[in-house]
């Protein structure tokens, strides 16, 4: 009895406390929560560390509410072109730099400068290149996202294998030249082609390889103003003409080196790396907690694997160390806010933006815990992760190789043709002086007629 | 008397209603296809519609009010500078000559064998469908793994039996007949419209034909083939519809650039990429357009040319 009316009391007390705490809540929220729809990509391991990011969040914005909308990855470009040109489109989404681009040259999604200035917020803290490349024609565009940076600069190794085949494991490769002793040492080939891969050159996307490459040889891209294609220069023909000549003589050609990745991958833990099989392997930040995941007694052995800076064209006096940055679809990400929405919802997806963006608990937290590297500098300051990652001072040296590429709404269109051109080098079908020139002047026809219709809308 | 008066009345009501119904009956039938009309206008007629008109405009994603009218510019490009236009068309007609012929002739084939009189036919007639209801997908990533080079069944076979292993998905001279040979794999629905065709020819005239001493090939030549023309006809043009729009199964062998060389890109690719790679939705409306058009063609060319050699039992034929 006297169980049941303590148990009364207790209900109508929290009834009490409820009903008063209730008002007070909306009066904070001057009665309205916003919600914010948060279209992404941040799917598997990372969805729950995202929740954890908002969570934090909404405990310090009490009046924004953020749904996490995690994408499935197939139909990306056709999910995002037609939430986009919705008239309710999400209110935060995830874009590659071109397509950053491309929203907003055509009104899709709105410059933050206003926000930046409002806010306070310290464009100082980011890497100078990681936030430049989010600028088109003046006005900044979204705030950097991680991959922008040390997408290309780096290469992992496998230090068991160097040791094997008779090399210092400790010294890795610095220079083209001793990368190709080393892969003509180690790749061995059978019956149905390579069977342990020394160097990979190149991912799928071959113009991205090759442009990579091509600063290391001292070549650029493009002019500083965007709009002359330059990678035809004789720096790049070298730079091309070498790739064939390692992709002919040491790997067998092309087709044996896709067939080695085929069906494979480094997310999935099926790649060729983790059964020993691939000495060197270009990477990008993303791979550290991949690796983590799938085998952490290797990620832990730091005498196990290393990282290197990608080697550069010791015949050439302008070879360094280099990687880019923004240059194509798997660069350059940025959290962008579409134009569809009111002014309060924009602004609090830009707070939301510069959470996730330069938070301790929002970006900083979220991938310190992926131990990959944040567009922050001083997330990356975090002694904690020379523990996360055994290679972190190597990390940190190859994001400052990092170059920004000037690029266009039409790169997306401008990689393609080159990518073509390039291919068919690789094919034996012309030479890599032709590839390059004739995709040089493929790809310039469409950079000037962009170019000229930009300009008569000025 | 009473009861007579009410026969009749019910009588001439009913004859009445029957007037009516008579009357109206073209009405109701279409009142009966309304839902489908509706549809078909709704889904289809006016999508269709409004793609020909973006097809005259350059419409982009995000384009605000009107998207610019543009006329023929869209098609005027098509044909002169777009080198896609005809690697895409080359390699969907390219599949559609391979893959349609060994599909029909393969389902017919079994078909034929599904229409013996065998004990436990209803087992392996249903073995043989079971491909055809596996999700395309899923089929594709089997077949994307059996045609692996390094580990796939394909070449592991072929190094048992002394044949040197095929780059299926790596070569650009064998992205289409990998792509082919995974079209064999959905024969299960042209098959079961064979085989309905097979069991509606009457046993008599096999009769016919085995009295006269006409053998297994006779009865085929003579009697299967021509009874069977009207299905090998709707089997055709099905085909060659759904040849010219084949897309998932590219998408998920070999991806959006269509493997190396784009030796595997399909038209319908190009057009995807069009509207949700280069955002160019305008462009690929027009491409879209074109499409319909060979399609179109050559479906009424199919059935113009149809009364020359399929048999419908009518006299048709003779006409022709």
């Amino acid at each position: 009895m006297y169980s049941l009316r303590l148990l009364r009391v207790i209900l109508a007390l929290g009834m009490l406390l409820t009903l008063a705490a209730a008002p007070s809540a909306a009066q904070d929220c001057d009665g309205d929560v916003i919600e914010l729809e948060f279209m992404n990509w941040w799917g598997a391991a990372r969805e729950p560390l995202m929740n954890e990011v908002i969570m934090h969040f909404e405990a310090e914005n009490p009046c924004i509410r953020v749904i996490n909308q995690v994408q499935p990855w197939d139909n990306r470009s056709e999910l995002l072109a037609t939430a986009a040109a919705s008239s309710n489109p999400p209110s935060i989404i995830m874009t590659t730099r071109p397509e950053t681009y491309q929203f907003a040259i055509q009104g899709l999604i709105i410059p933050i400068d206003a926000f930046v200035e409002d806010q306070g917020t310290d464009l100082n803290v980011f890497y100078a290149g990681e936030v430049g490349i989010q600028y088109w024609n003046g006005e900044l565009y979204g705030l950097p996202m991680p991959t922008a940076g040390g997408l290309t600069s780096m290469f992992l190794y496998n230090k068991t294998m160097l040791r094997e085949a008779g090399f210092d494991a400790e010294n890795p490769p610095e220079t083209w030249q001793e990368m190709q002793a080393m892969a003509e040492a180690i790749t061995q080939g059978d019956a149905l082609g390579i069977d342990v891969m020394g160097i990979q050159m190149h991912s799928s996307n071959l113009d991205e390889a090759f442009v990579s490459w091509l600063y290391t040889n001292g070549g650029r891209y493009v002019s500083d103003d965007a709009r002359t294609l330059t990678f035809n220069s004789e720096a790049g023909i070298e730079t091309l003409a070498w790739m064939l000549s390692f992709a002919n003589d040491i790997n067998g050609g092309i087709e044996n080196e896709r067939d080695f990745f085929q069906d494979t991958s480094f997310t999935e833990g099926d790649h060729p790396w983790y059964d020993n099989q691939l000495a060197f392997m270009p990477i990008n930040t993303s791979v550290f907690g991949h690796y983590n995941n799938n085998d952490p007694d290797g990620y832990a052995n730091a005498d196990h694997w290393g990282v290197m800076l990608r080697p550069y064209n010791g015949d050439n006096p302008d070879g360094a160390h280099a990687g880019i940055t923004g240059y194509g679809f798997s660069g350059g990400w940025a959290y962008t806010i579409p134009r569809a929405h009111p002014p309060e919802i924009q602004e609090a997806a830009y707070k939301f933006a510069e959470f996730i963006g330069v938070h301790p608990q929002g970006g900083c937290a979220f991938l310190f815990a992926q131990s990959r590297p944040a567009p922050v500098k001083e997330c990356n300051e975090n002694p904690a992760y020379y523990d996360a990652n055994p290679h972190w001072g190597t990390v940190l040296e190859g994001l400052a190789t990092d170059t920004p590429i000037p690029i266009t709404p039409v790169q997306g269109q401008i990689a393609e043709v080159i990518r073509g051109h390039i291919e068919e080098a690789f094919f034996g079908m012309k030479s890599a002086a032709d590839a390059l020139n004739e995709a040089a002047a493929e790809g310039q026809a469409i950079l000037d007629e962009f170019w000229a219709e930009f300009d008569a809308d000025m | 008397m009473n009861a007579t008066i009410a026969r009749q009345h019910d009588e001439s009501w009913r004859a009445r209603f029957q007037e009516w119904w008579f009357r109206c009956r073209s009405w109701i039938g279409f009142l009966f296809i309304l839902p489908w009309f509706a549809g078909f206008v709704i889904f289809d007629l006016m999508p269709f519609a409004y793609n020909l008109y973006l097809s005259f405009t350059d419409y982009q994603i995000g384009t605000q009010g009107a998207p610019p009218w543009i006329g023929l510019e869209n098609y005027l490009e098509i044909f002169t500078k777009d080198k896609l236009f005809s690697k895409s068309m080359y390699n969907t007609v390219y599949y559609l000559g391979f893959s349609v012929p060994l599909r029909l002739i393969f389902a017919f084939l079994i078909a034929l064998l599904l229409n013996m009189r065998v004990r436990g036919m209803e087992l392996y007639r249903t073995l043989f469908y079971v491909p055809s209801v596996v999700p395309l997908v899923a089929a594709t990533l089997i077949f994307a793994g059996l045609l692996n080079t390094r580990y796939g069944l394909f070449n592991h076979v072929f190094l048992l039996v002394g044949l040197p292993p095929v780059r299926w998905l790596s070569s650009p001279d064998w992205i289409k007949p990998s792509l082919i040979i995974l079209s064999l794999w959905g024969f299960g629905a042209q098959m079961i419209i064979f085989l309905a065709g097979l069991q509606s020819i009457p046993s008599d005239l096999y009769e016919a034909v085995a009295i006269d001493g006409g053998g297994g090939l006779r009865r085929l030549r003579h009697i299967t083939l021509p009874l069977m023309t009207p299905t090998i006809f709707f089997n055709l043009l099905i085909g060659v519809i759904g040849g010219f729009q084949i897309f998932a199964q590219v998408f998920v062998m070999v991806g959006v650039d269509g493997g190396p060389l784009g030796a595997g890109l399909v038209y319908m690719m190009h057009v995807y990429n069009k509207a949700f790679r280069d955002f160019e939705f305008g462009y690929a409306a027009a491409l879209s357009v074109i499409l319909f058009s060979i399609i179109f063609a050559l479906t009424v060319a199919l059935v113009y040319t149809s009364n020359r050699w399929v048999f419908y039992g009518d006299g048709a034929e003779d006409a022709a």
